[in-house]
């Protein structure tokens, strides 16, 4: 291997250089949560100097998450992850396939006090409470006869050595998660009144739109507030539609998303349309017409007379005297305009010769139709929020594995127990001590309550 | 019994309990640090019982939440986490001096939420994006990694202060003697970090599917997922420290330290910046 390679893989294999790229990742987190706004930073770039404005935007500095220094610094972090995980992979091996026997060198010199049980059994009765006592706590048993005495070895945990393994693994699955999410995903806002239907989406990313193959009506929208006026609840009724036909009706609520062709719809925000609706209703010589409802710029026919109508204004307040509308009506004979008051009767009562003097205000105009406006109504948008994110899968796998990995990691010890049992003269002593990979305070604990429940095992 | 009233009585108990325990560190009697416990204990179940009077009481405003929806709710919720655990490794270890420097903290959270002039404690409704069920599992996850990195703080105070005293040796006498040994507190801050970086990771994911079912995005690089993830990786430095390099005792106390710093800007510091967890902003 040439030495420049060699050079770098073990630059590459240093913890020192992963806590320094950890740092690094840190201090580029705390200054990205300080950035007041992208912009901000550009424009004080540019003043700062034309160089370093290029530079900001080179790598993206505005924007920090998504700068190119942070995604060098996840690349270096991901190599000196995986290299250090090979690196350090066959000395975990062989600790892994440690061989039972012989025990560690002085694993039995200067026992304190407890962990030498002395006897006088015989050896025969003794080996099979040692056995059992170890059963009960230990998964893997093993046993040897040598020269010196009699030995048992118990282990448990042994996997949890791959515990570490799991955690990194599990961190690059994410990494690799939000990277395909990061180029193969898609967000995207839609803005969709009450009763009408939407097939483009604005793209979050880059102000483009985007053709749906299919296109969501809002059939209705609904928001509740609480007494202080805070909203409650607020949900769309939705109707997703391709092809001509409706192949599906939800109800879109905050916290619960939808999924409709492999995109999720989740209620993000709603709004008041700039346009107002009119209920509007006439009569036809004295018989009722029925109730429609209509906005500016909006038409309806009248049957009876083969009139077309058009809706020319919708005003909140005019002139001060409430709601109004204004109409035309068109037919062979006539092409007529007038206002339509709301509160017709108290402002005929205060004028009572308005009609006769403004014909424009007289919703009977043409005649034989009156026409009343019955009130006004606000338009709700909804706002939806879509998205489409192939890397979700991954990313979940990554954070079970990692929950998982720290519990292994934290929680189960590999703990290694060797037991020696020796004729000394008439008596037998028992001599117990373990290994663990961390903390040792638990094993032990372990073995001290193990030394006493032989030692009360065998004196029953 | 209006549960206010039972929570200013319980501010009161965790500054008396915090007291008895100064007692006992100065005296060197038993006797106070029995009573510091138990009044922690009183206070700890007098909470629980304010806690879900509170809930209950929501349920009658027609409301119905866990109280964990504000900055009030969840600074109440802290402190009784800090209790919860502190008394727990108390029992376990057998040992009260940690008490000195995490019940006043607590109490501290306490007297923060009612009388700091800008928390609210009246019971608010749940705007649409709270009410989820992944609201408890991700409030409370999230508050008792906070409060085991609490008591990792706590240790790794009583560390630097024992350690400035005598530059590092066991001495037989006077005030630090008083205080645990070296190796307990390098142990206590180990485990307690572990226990605090296990409920941040699960913290951490539980509110990314939150987030996920909410606002359409598992990452949003809010300031406050941005600063939780901050506190992580420093947390993670400090584990991966003191595996492979093996950093103990004063290193490991300095980045609890510092580690708990973060914790509280993630919580505090974060909502004055600007960013989806406004909740919070009283």
């Amino acid at each position: 291997m040439p030495i420049e390679k060699h050079a770098l893989w073990s630059f590459f294999s240093s913890v020192k250089l992963t806590i320094t790229l950890l740092v690094l990742v840190v201090l580029l987190f705390i200054t990205g949560t300080f950035i007041p706004s992208p912009d901000v930073v550009q424009t004080f770039a540019n003043h700062l100097s034309p160089g370093a404005g290029k530079v900001f935007l080179f790598f993206c500095l505005s924007d920090l998450y998504h700068s190119s220094l942070f995604y060098i610094l996840l690349a270096l972090l991901s190599l000196n992850l995986i290299i250090c995980s090979i690196n350090r992979f066959p000395a975990l091996w062989r600790q892994y396939n440690a061989p039972h026997f012989p025990e560690p060198d002085g694993i039995f010199d200067n026992l304190p006090q407890g962990r030498i049980i002395t006897v006088d059994k015989e050896i025969g009765k003794i080996k099979p409470i040692v056995k059992s006592s170890l059963k009960k706590y230990y998964g893997h048993i093993g046993e040897i006869e040598e020269k010196r005495g009699h030995f048992f070895y118990a282990q448990r945990g042994r996997f949890s050595l791959f515990g570490v393994y799991i955690i990194h693994l599990s961190v690059l699955i994410m990494i690799a998660g939000a990277i395909i999410g990061s180029v193969f995903g898609l967000e995207a806002d839609i803005n969709i009144k009450e009763g009408e239907s939407v097939n483009v989406a604005n793209m979050t990313k880059g102000n483009r739109l985007y053709n749906l193959d299919f296109s969501i009506r809002c059939d209705k929208f609904t928001v509740e507030f609480y007494k202080d006026g805070t909203p409650k609840t607020y949900r769309s009724d939705l109707s997703f539609i391709k092809n001509g036909q409706v192949r599906r009706q939800a109800t879109l609520l905050v916290n619960h998303p939808l999924t409709f062709e492999g995109f999720r719809f989740y209620q993000s925000t709603y709004g008041i349309a700039p346009e107002i609706k009119a209920i509007i209703t006439y009569t036809n010589a004295g018989e009722n017409g029925g109730e429609m409802t209509l906005a500016a710029g909006d038409t309806f026919f009248l049957p009876q007379s083969r009139a077309r109508g058009f809706v020319l204004r919708v005003e909140e307040n005019i002139m001060q005297i409430g709601p109004a509308i204004k109409l035309r009506i068109v037919s062979q004979k006539k092409d007529v305009q007038f206002w339509v008051f709301q509160h017709l009767d108290q402002i005929v009562a205060v004028n009572p010769d308005l009609l006769t003097k403004m014909p424009m205000f007289n919703p009977g105009l043409f005649q034989p139709f009156v026409f009343s406006l019955n009130r006004l109504e606000q338009t709700y948008f909804t706002g939806l929020h879509l998205v489409c994110d192939p890397g979700i899968p991954l990313v979940a796998l990554g954070g079970l594995l990692m929950v998982a990995g720290l519990i292994i990691v934290f929680f189960i010890q590999y703990q290694r127990l060797w037991v020696f049992i020796k004729q000394e003269d008439s008596k037998i002593s028992i001599r117990m001590a373990g290994r663990s990979n961390r903390n040792n305070q638990q094993l032990k604990k372990k073995i001290d309550y193990l030394c006493k429940r032989i030692n009360e095992e065998i004196k029953a | 019994m209006n549960h206010t009233l039972i929570l200013s009585w319980v501010t009161f108990v965790y500054f008396a309990s915090f007291v008895l325990y100064l007692f006992r560190l100065i005296t060197g009697k038993e006797f106070w640090g029995r009573a510091a416990s138990f009044l922690a204990w009183a206070g700890l179940i007098a909470q629980t019982i304010a806690l879900i009077l509170r809930w209950k009481n929501s349920y009658d405003l027609g409301m119905g939440h866990v109280p964990l929806a504000n900055l009030y709710e969840s600074m109440i919720f802290f402190a009784w986490t800090i209790i919860l655990i502190y008394l727990i490794i108390e029992w376990r270890t057998k040992s009260r001096i940690i008490g000195v420097f995490v019940v006043p903290i607590a109490f501290l959270a306490m007297a923060y939420a009612s009388i700091a002039p800008d928390i609210s404690n009246r019971i608010e409704p749940l705007i649409p994006a709270l009410q989820s069920n992944w609201l408890t599992s991700h409030v409370v996850t999230c508050f008792m990694g906070y409060a085991a990195f609490t008591i990792a703080f706590g240790c790794g105070l009583i560390y630097l202060l024992k350690n400035k005293e005598k530059g590092g040796v066991e001495k037989p006498a006077g005030f630090s003697a008083k205080l645990p040994d070296f190796t307990t507190l390098d142990t206590l801050i180990y485990q307690s970090i572990t226990l605090g970086f296990v409920f941040l990771t699960i913290g951490i994911m539980t509110g990314s599917v939150w987030a996920h079912y909410a606002w359409g995005s598992y990452w949003s690089w809010d300031p406050k997922e941005t600063w939780s993830l901050i506190t992580w990786l420093v947390y993670a430095i400090l584990l991966h420290s003191r595996y492979v390099r093996g950093w103990r005792g004063k290193r490991m106390a300095i980045l609890a330290i510092i580690g708990f710093g973060c914790v509280l800007f993630t919580y505090l510091g974060v909502n004055y910046l600007p960013g989806l967890h406004s909740y919070l902003k009283a």
